[in-house]
């Protein structure tokens, strides 16, 4: 350590009195609020209130500017638009069919990455094969595999269950190991403790200690998969049989009818939101965070 | 209330034998095959070349058509002729180039709607429930109006990358500057830091391990998009399109509608292959030189 620099000088300041101390005063905290204030102050009214006023500059603007309503059509006619073919019928059978493949690809998805996790936590081999191929496959972009599924399944569901079981496996498979791999020493004896074995051991005490980590995979799984269905139904929408909520879109636009493509966003929106923020908050709420893993 | 389970009790017994207990050959050298077999490298390259080899016999020993699974020798030369005759590297300069612009771009836009979020409760209101709204939209779903608006080319490419890249970006950067303690904000307001420097001395590093997750998740969604964005577009200008024009997806889809499929899976093992070098070098680097190295994150 010879050539460690000297330390620099502790600054020493002046001193200095501080006479005004006396004058200090704390403003009027004790003052009730008024009605506008503790409204302003809810969460939601704000959000809301945000909400409406994008919605009136989005229609503010179509409407004064007269834009070319196939550029860009007006909240309302979207809106109409979205209420009607909703209570036509077509939409739901279209968003329906897209809930299908998506239920279909992400239920085997879990279930292959589930006997994929059961050989790597059995074997060391499993380990290290499932290790290569999250490393290989996690990167690849799942809708890059459509061109060769069609090849192997033709066009149709089986095409578009291919690709998203591709979404959903490695994701959840890479999360799920890298959790399990970081269950602690203590947990794990305890298991062994009570003489856990096996199937059993991996369900009592891997999978709950692991959660927060098998949850995660399950989020990044849904979020490609929702964006690898919606991009297929897009690219190879009319091949797959009815046809999804990502040909609805891409219909619509190709038919130049822009308030279908803005609807189906809305629908796309609904849907994402209602799985990302009811479904797995929900069972954030009743395990990890119930359990005190995660605040 | 269920009344409780009694306990149970079990006989006395004595272990015998304890003095023959043994320990096994604790002090015997490990041969060099095991030392060999305890390498992780080596246990994952011979993974990899099983499966390469797996391939190889299984696709000349089944007689599988090569439209449905070409060898893996004609798909390793495919790539290789690709990479040196064809222009497979043109293409990747331009994937890059799209993405580079779209994730920059993003980027920016997604710092300034942070650092509005940061300075007030308004603009953390209007990115929580933009995020909250947008988040879950694939930005794929926007290639159409895109285009409407756009038109065909790299313009409307990069609008949707944009679009996939600011929101994970935003949210994250803006939970990690949430999250940051009272006590390291004191601590750095003691130093006497103010404004800017208070921001990058001590916000940006102790948010680093959210920032730095909203990149890769970032990077994650955006290079997802860019090869659907080119496999859409490709079928778009698929009559006019030269090969010199469009980038990766490009070239996987314009070779499966010419039944080239060892060049489809060369076009594969180029989209894997960029994914892992940035995934795993550019990404890995930065964690290991920061979070890590400030132990932040454990490995």
């Amino acid at each position: 350590m010879s050539t460690r620099k000297s330390l620099p000088e502790p600054i020493i300041r002046p001193e200095f009195i501080n006479e005004t101390i006396a004058d200090a005063h704390t403003g009027d905290v004790a003052r009730e609020l008024s009605t506008i204030e503790k409204i302003w102050n809810i969460n939601g009214v704000r959000k809301a209130v945000i909400l409406l006023g994008l919605v009136a500059v989005w229609q503010a603007y179509t409407v004064i500017m007269k834009v070319e309503p196939l550029m860009f059509p007006t909240f309302t006619s979207a809106l109409e638009r979205l209420v009607n073919d909703l209570l036509q019928g077509e939409l739901i059978w279209k968003i329906w069919f897209s809930v299908k493949v998506l239920l279909m690809g992400y239920g085997a998805g879990m279930a292959i990455a589930a006997v994929l996790i059961l050989w790597g936590t059995a074997s060391r081999l499993g380990g290290d094969f499932i290790a290569m191929a999250t490393a290989m496959f996690n990167p690849l972009p799942s809708i890059a595999m459509l061109p060769l599924a069609m090849l192997w399944f033709g066009l149709g569901v089986g095409s578009l269950v291919f690709v998203l079981v591709h979404a959903v496996l490695w994701a959840v498979a890479l999360n799920t190991h890298s959790g399990f791999k970081n269950v602690s020493a203590t947990l794990r004896m305890i298991g062994e403790n009570y003489g856990l074995k096996g199937v059993p051991f991996v369900v009592k005490v891997l999978v709950p200690a692991a959660l927060p980590s098998i949850l995660t995979g399950m989020k990044v799984g849904w979020a490609f998969a929702w964006r690898t269905l919606i991009g297929a139904e897009l690219v190879f929408g009319a091949s797959a049989g009815g046809g999804g909520l990502g040909w609805y879109i891409f219909e619509s636009s190709q038919n130049i009818e822009t308030e279908g493509v803005f609807a189906g966003l809305f629908m796309v929106i609904l849907i994402g939101i209602t799985v990302e923020n009811l479904l797995f908050r929900n069972v954030e709420l009743k395990t990890v965070s119930r359990w005190g893993m995660q605040r | 209330m269920s009344t409780l389970p009694q306990a149970v009790v079990r006989p006395e017994f004595e272990a015998g034998d304890l003095s023959e207990a043994s320990h096994g050959d604790a002090a015997r050298k490990l041969t060099l095959w095991e030392k060999l077999v305890d390498l992780d490298g080596v246990r994952k390259l011979s993974i990899l070349v099983a499966l390469m080899l797996a391939w190889e016999i299984y696709t000349r020993l089944s007689g599988v058509s090569e439209f449905i699974l070409p060898k893996f020798s004609d798909t390793a030369a495919a790539l290789y002729d690709a990479l040196v005759h064809d222009q497979l590297l043109i293409m990747i300069k331009n994937s890059m180039t799209v993405l580079i612009t779209g994730y920059a771009i993003g980027l920016a836009i997604a710092t300034l709607l942070t650092t509005a979020a940061i300075m007030t409760r308004f603009g953390s209101d209007v990115l929580s429930t933009l995020t909250a709204m947008l988040n879950p939209l694939p930005a794929i779903a926007l290639l159409p109006l895109a285009l409407l608006w756009f038109g065909l080319g790299s313009n409307s490419v990069v609008f949707t990358l944009l679009h996939s890249v600011i929101w994970p970006v935003a949210l994250n950067a803006h939970t990690g500057f949430m999250g940051v303690s009272d006590t390291q904000r004191m601590v750095g307001r003691n130093y006497g830091l103010k404004g800017v420097t208070y921001v990058t001395k001590l916000l940006i590093p102790a948010a680093f391990p959210s920032i730095l997750m909203g990149l890769k998740v970032g990077w994650a969604y955006a290079w997802r998009t860019l090869i659907a964005a080119e496999l859409v577009f490709g079928g778009a200008i698929a009559d006019t399109a030269s090969t010199q024009s469009g980038g990766l997806g490009w070239f996987v889809f314009s070779n499966q509608m010419d039944m080239q499929i060892p060049y489809v899976f060369a076009g594969l093992f180029t989209v894997i292959l960029v994914g892992v070098i940035v995934e795993s070098l550019i990404f890995s680097t930065i964690e290991a030189r920061t979070v890590r190295r400030w132990g932040m994150q454990s490995s």
